[in-house]
């Protein structure tokens, strides 16, 4: 086991005996050791949660950005190397403006995950002598939430490229627990604010923290007011009512 | 730069029954500086006939003129009004006279000749700056906005329309083909002539 | 050798190759409150020849758009051809078909791309909103657009313009007091209006004439308002259940 790996895991180019790419499977391992985030789908539009590990005192909470606004009516949340996931959104929210220049309209949530995802398999991409734009597979998964004519939709990219839409997902470390405790709460005629109290309970349960409105972020996607990061107060308020 | 956009301004006449109308903007401009609104470029020649003259504004008063003194002369040596159809050629070899260098006038004549029988007919007539005379059936135009008016006045016009419809159809016509026009408007005037009567109307437009 | 001359002093020499042509004909486009109706004349000109009868200027690009292009016709034809690409790939980017706003806006970046070497055409877009309005865009050469009721562009733009202004605008009209005029115009008024439009562009004006070709777009679930009586209707879309496109055609003199 230790002999392939260590011939077949260098390179990003190259196919395993066994038909892997162990670099992309490393990515998605990297995402395992991020912070859990999750997101949570209704018919009133989408919720995402995150958990900020506020590793010292003297952090300041608030310059963890973990939560981005992709465009008005697409937000995004992450987990895994957030520095990768800088370039990814940053590509997001260029198609998307690209998409309302030339077509006068929003773009689809589909379509910028897409466009996601193409970036994300640029790896390997190298054009015969010159130096390949990206030397590895991002180490990030994001949670794609957006609202679109085919109403409120929530999408997960990985490293591989593949994405998938969920009407309830978690990632990062504790996301096992989190995705069956959402399997097991998630309803479809879900409100709001019901999303908004199951996502701080799930990520509560997964938390070692004890979760204040330090190291939690909410964020949703509405079509009455697009984007929105929530606010202090609306955040504490969410964790009374939790 | 062309002479005959210098000043801008157009003119139609068209043919009813038993009656002819003529109609004219008010413009007078100085390429695209707007001088008056109350230029008038139709003249009485006789009681049954009217003349148009768009074109450069000096010549449309020099032309006035001439036109007056050589129909004043007919009148005399003949001691008889002048009839339309010799006023439409009187104007043809007036501006044929300057063949090499013209008056920038594109005349447009509209009148009630008598017949043979007693009964007067409708006449219109249009020329170019050199005299070529056109005699058509159903309207003449003239002027910067001649485009305009030919395709509003062929899509209105038909043939038999008693003076008020004619009035109504006149209108219609200039004052929509004027206001596509930046060199011609500021108002209209139409002339309405009748068998025993001539009625004139100033028309509000848009003043832009 | 007999007599020498001397060669001519070498003078400089002016060559130009000219990349434009204008082909002629006209192009008009009017909005209903759920139908649109595009039209074109089917003559191709340069100069005073007539390369062809029928040369069609109106393009269905969709169940709900049409194009209709005047100008310089291989400049126009090319377009429509690259509009179509970009139509298709938006299809299989997007897995929909391009609304009519996004059209315009496509057709808006596309002709301002040229903008130093610009596609010599107006292009007037006729169709179905997503709100199910009838809807006309026209652009200039090099993009600059906007949403209107009517539009008439080419040869004989200046002769149908001011004669759509008092039909369709009722521009210079004053309502009998107490009434007002109607916003929009039943479909077979409006078809009567680009029938009279394009025989008096034909009479007055040279480069029009031969044949015409009407689009009517009409939206969802709409009635078909008198065009079943039409005579010489036929359908050009995929689908029923959608938004529906007809062509009629017509015969104009062809002195």
């Amino acid at each position: 086991m230790f002999l392939t790996r260590s011939e077949y895991d260098r390179g990003v180019n190259t196919f395993s005996p066994e038909g892997r790419l162990f670099q992309v499977e490393y990515a998605i391992e990297a995402i395992k050791l991020g912070s859990t985030t999750i997101g949570v789908r209704t018919p009133e539009g989408v919720v995402l949660g995150v958990e900020q590990r506020v590793q010292s005192p003297l952090l300041e909470a608030s310059s963890i950005e973990k939560i981005m606004e992709i465009d008005r009516h697409l937000g995004c949340a992450m987990s895994g190397l957030t520095a990768d996931a800088r370039t990814m959104i940053d590509h997001a929210r260029v198609t998307s403006q690209n998409h309302a220049f030339t077509y006068d309209e929003k773009i689809k949530v589909e379509s910028v995950t897409q466009a996601v995802c193409d970036l994300a398999l640029r790896f390997g991409e190298s054009v015969h002598d010159e130096e390949a734009m990206m030397s590895r597979p991002f180490g990030v998964a994001l949670l794609i939430a957006g609202y679109d004519e085919l109403g409120p939709q929530l999408y997960h990219t990985d490293p591989s490229g593949t994405s998938v839409r969920y009407d309830a997902k978690a990632i990062g470390s504790g996301s096992e627990a989190a995705q069956s405790e959402l399997q097991d709460k998630w309803h479809k005629q879900m409100t709001l604010q019901e999303a908004r109290t199951l996502t701080l309970r799930v990520l509560k349960q997964v938390m070692e923290e004890k979760l204040d409105h330090h190291n939690v972020q909410l964020a949703q996607v509405t079509p009455a007011n697009g984007f929105e990061i929530l606010d202090e107060a609306a955040l504490k308020s969410t964790i009374q009512l939790m | 730069m062309s002479i005959m956009e210098y000043n801008g301004g157009s003119v139609i006449a068209m043919v009813g029954k038993d009656c002819v109308a003529i109609a004219s903007d008010l413009r007078l401009g100085n390429q695209a500086l707007g001088i008056s609104s109350n230029f008038q470029k139709i003249f009485p020649v006789t009681d049954r006939i009217y003349v148009g003259l768009p074109g450069l504004a000096t010549d449309v008063t020099t032309l006035r003129e001439r036109f007056r003194y050589r129909v004043n002369m007919y009148t005399i040596k003949e001691e008889r009004e002048i009839e339309p159809e010799t006023f439409a050629h009187l104007v043809s070899s007036t501006l044929y006279e300057h063949r090499f260098g013209p008056y920038f006038i594109e005349p447009v004549m509209a009148g009630l000749s008598k017949t043979p029988s007693g009964g007067l007919k409708p006449f219109i007539a249009a020329t170019d700056l050199i005299g070529c005379l056109n005699f058509a059936k159903d309207f003449v135009v003239a002027g910067t906005a001649s485009s305009k008016l030919y395709g509003v006045a062929e899509g209105l016009w038909e043939p038999g329309l008693e003076p008020e419809d004619l009035f109504e159809t006149i209108s219609q016509t200039i004052l929509n083909a004027v206001d596509r026009d930046a060199y011609s408007g500021w108002g209209c005037i139409v002339h309405v002539i009748t068998k025993d009567k001539v009625v004139s109307r100033t028309l509000k437009g848009r003043m832009d | 050798m007999p007599d020498m001359v001397p060669m001519s002093v070498a003078q400089p020499q002016e060559r130009q190759f000219n990349p434009y042509s204008d082909n002629g004909g006209t192009i008009l486009a009017v909005a209903g409150a759920n139908f649109s109706v595009i039209a074109g004349d089917t003559r191709q000109s340069e100069g005073y020849s007539i390369q062809t009868r029928y040369a069609p200027k109106v393009f269905r690009l969709t169940d709900k758009a049409v194009l209709a292009v005047n100008g310089f016709a291989a400049d126009g034809n090319m377009f429509v051809k690259k509009v179509k690409q970009r139509l298709e790939w938006y299809r299989h980017a997007h897995s929909k078909d391009m609304p009519l706003r996004a059209v315009a806006r496509l057709i808006q970046s596309m002709l301002y791309a040229r903008r130093f070497f610009p596609y010599y055409v107006y292009n007037i877009l006729g169709g179905i909103e997503e709100d199910g309005s009838g809807a006309v865009y026209s652009f200039d050469p090099v993009g600059s657009y906007e949403r209107e009721a009517c539009r008439a562009a080419g040869a004989a733009s200046s002769l149908v313009q001011p004669f759509l202004d008092n039909q369709i605008y009722f521009k210079n009209q004053t309502p009998a007091p107490g009434t007002s005029h109607p916003a929009h115009l039943a479909l077979t008024d409006v078809l009567a209006l680009v029938i009279d439009s394009f025989t008096s562009a034909t009479e007055r004006h040279i480069e029009v004439g031969d044949g015409l070709e009407m689009y009517v777009v009409l939206a969802k679930g709409s009635p078909l308002q008198g065009l079943e009586l039409v005579q010489g209707v036929q359908e050009m879309s995929t689908t029923t259940d959608g938004e529906r496109v007809f062509i009629v055609r017509r015969n104009l003199k062809r002195d």
